[in-house]
């Protein structure tokens, strides 16, 4: 039983088919999902992935066409329509395109879920004071959402969200639509709404950037099929799937570097003891002194052409590419070397890229 | 003046008679009509596919009728439905008669009008709604006839705009008002003053409507 009690969600052998004429698409195709409580789980994937629909099914705004759905150890589908709305009133959600009331104040707006409830006007008004307080905008409470920025927008409907005191946000591309700087407030929000009030955080996104900076655990849809899950760091470090390494690669520019070197400098003109290289460290291996050690210890020259440090939910990882140039025994020692210390490494010279001379 | 419009002059009674009855026509057949327009317009709103109380078949019917009744030429609704006038009012002339053939001729025109208005309300607003967990009925009241106010204002001036126009036409078959006078004394007797005049006091009711209408619009919205 204390498995039920842990998790905040599971989904079972979800699927959400639709019919488009005689057509059937399967946007969800038997998804398992377990999100503990308190966690900040994301769903990463490109646009018709699937990952929206998969998180309707949690507040059942989307009916799946199979498997089972237990939020709050409630099997929400055998509710009725009473106490479906009662359920979903503690999971709330916010949107890529924020979905505010324009004909409401601001604090109308996140009085809104607290309407026909039994709760008196006067606590009302509090409450979305209060609310409005500890998102930041206690001055707009008399605004038109119309007059707010982006980023205020966000910060009125997470406030909205909270009115109904939820024990699950689900956020629904809530940065897309916001610049870099103003994401970063907002996600640094939600990650003090969940350290605060222990509020499950259920986020999907396209950019590996939101991932990284604060969730704990993350699953990668493709074609209506999580292909890819764990911890963030593990995900991070050791995707298994070419479309994680894809996002992976993206976020921490990685894969713009390969291509941008690849491009600019010519590997036929390598001679036979130089390598282009990629190192990957993951936590105490960014600390050593690799570089200094590869050149002195095995007498390899290094040449920096791409370095990255990244924080990745609390875990310092780094990537560099370079150009290595010695003789072939100390270099295979010095890679044998670095694996025994965690560093991950890969000859970019090797197999796909062609060279005029040496192997 | 006398010299311009001497039939007018003398009719100046008449005139007055007969602007009240347009408004009254005006008035009366378009509160019944809102009502109507306003439960058909919702109606179509939340029942169509894809709506909050989706519900094809009362979707199709509903939205055939409306289609139905906004196809009759209003000329002849006037007199197809004379039947249906004497039955409720008891005679078929009149200006109280006039609000049977005039409800039925606008009201499926507003609640299209009303539809249209309601759908612009964004979906992902509804969405909101319904994931915070609002009844049907919440999401009717306290969404679409909220968001949607300024837009149903605006096809509320436009419809009333278009119900002084048919009270003009039931005016000629003998309801009274402005259409009748125009009509009946000032195009059956060559007396152009008197037609020209009953246009006149038409313009300036439209142009009272949109007025007022396009105030109430400013104050009620905040883009």
């Amino acid at each position: 039983m204390t498995e039920t009690t842990t998790n905040a969600i599971e989904l079972k052998n979800i699927s959400v088919h639709f019919n488009n004429g005689d057509q059937q698409i399967d946007a969800v195709k038997n998804v398992d999902l377990t999100i503990p409580r308190g966690d900040i789980y994301g769903i990463i994937g490109y646009s018709g992935a699937g990952k929206s629909t998969l998180v309707r099914v949690i507040n059942l705004l989307q009916k799946p066409t199979a498997g089972t759905v237990i939020v709050n150890n409630q099997k929400i589908q055998q509710l009725k329509p009473v106490e479906l709305r009662q359920a979903r009133k503690k999971v709330s959600m916010i949107f890529q395109h924020f979905n505010l009331m324009k004909s409401r104040t601001v604090q109308g707006n996140v009085e809104y879920p607290l309407l026909g409830t039994k709760i008196s006007k006067a606590e009302r008004h509090a409450k979305a004071l209060k609310l409005l307080k500890l998102v930041g905008l206690s001055e707009y409470a008399d605004t038109y959402p119309g007059q707010l920025s982006g980023g205020q927008k966000q910060r009125v409907a997470i406030a909205r969200a909270l009115a109904s005191d939820p024990e699950i946000l689900i956020s629904d591309e809530a940065t897309s639509a916001l610049d870099p700087k103003t994401t970063k407030s907002i996600l640094e929000l939600l990650k003090q709404l969940n350290r605060d009030l222990n509020l499950t955080i259920v986020l999907i996104t396209h950019e590996m950037q939101v991932i990284k900076s604060i969730c704990h655990n993350v699953a990668v849809m493709d074609a209506g099929k999580i292909i890819e899950r764990g911890p963030v760091a593990k995900v991070f470090t050791e995707p298994q799937q070419k479309l994680t390494n894809d996002f992976v690669e993206t976020s921490t520019n990685v894969k713009e570097a390969i291509e941008r070197i690849t491009s600019t400098i010519k590997i036929s003109e390598f001679k036979a003891n130089q390598e282009l290289m990629y190192f990957n460290f993951i936590g105490n291996s960014t600390k050593q002194s690799v570089v200094s050690e590869l050149s002195q210890k095995y007498s390899v020259d290094v040449n920096i052409l791409f370095a990255n440090i990244d924080q990745i939910d609390g875990e310092n990882v780094g990537y560099m590419i370079a150009i290595i140039t010695g003789d072939l025994a100390g270099f295979n020692e010095a890679i044998r070397q670095m694996k025994n210390e965690g560093v991950k490494t890969r000859i970019l010279t090797d197999g796909t890229l062609e060279r005029g001379d040496g192997q | 003046m006398s010299a311009i419009m001497p039939n007018v002059i003398a009719m100046k009674g008449e005139f007055l008679q007969a602007t009240w009855e347009t408004i009254y026509m005006t008035l009366m057949s378009a509160i019944v009509s809102a009502v109507l327009g306003l439960l058909v317009g919702v109606l179509l709103v939340v029942t169509q596919p894809g709506g909050i109380l989706e519900d094809k078949l009362t979707y199709s019917v509903v939205d055939k009728i409306v289609n139905l009744l906004r196809s009759i030429p209003f000329i002849i609704l006037l007199a197809v439905i004379s039947p249906l006038t004497k039955f409720l009012v008891g005679t078929t002339v009149g200006t109280t008669a006039s609000l049977v053939p005039l409800i039925f001729g606008i009201f499926p025109f507003y609640a299209r009008q009303v539809q249209n208005a309601l759908l612009d309300v964004d979906h992902g607003v509804i969405e909101a709604a319904e994931s915070m967990g609002s009844s049907p009925m919440a999401i009717i009241f306290r969404i679409y006839l909220r968001e949607g106010l300024a837009d149903i204002i605006r096809v509320s001036i436009v419809t009333i705009i278009s119900l002084i126009g048919l009270t003009t036409m039931a005016g000629a078959i003998g309801s009274g008002g402005l259409g009748d006078v125009a009509i009946n004394i000032g195009y059956a007797r060559f007396e152009n003053d008197i037609t020209f005049m009953a246009m006149i006091i038409i313009l300036v009711l439209v142009f009272a409507v949109q007025l007022i209408g396009d105030w109430i619009v400013r104050r009620v919205e905040h883009n």
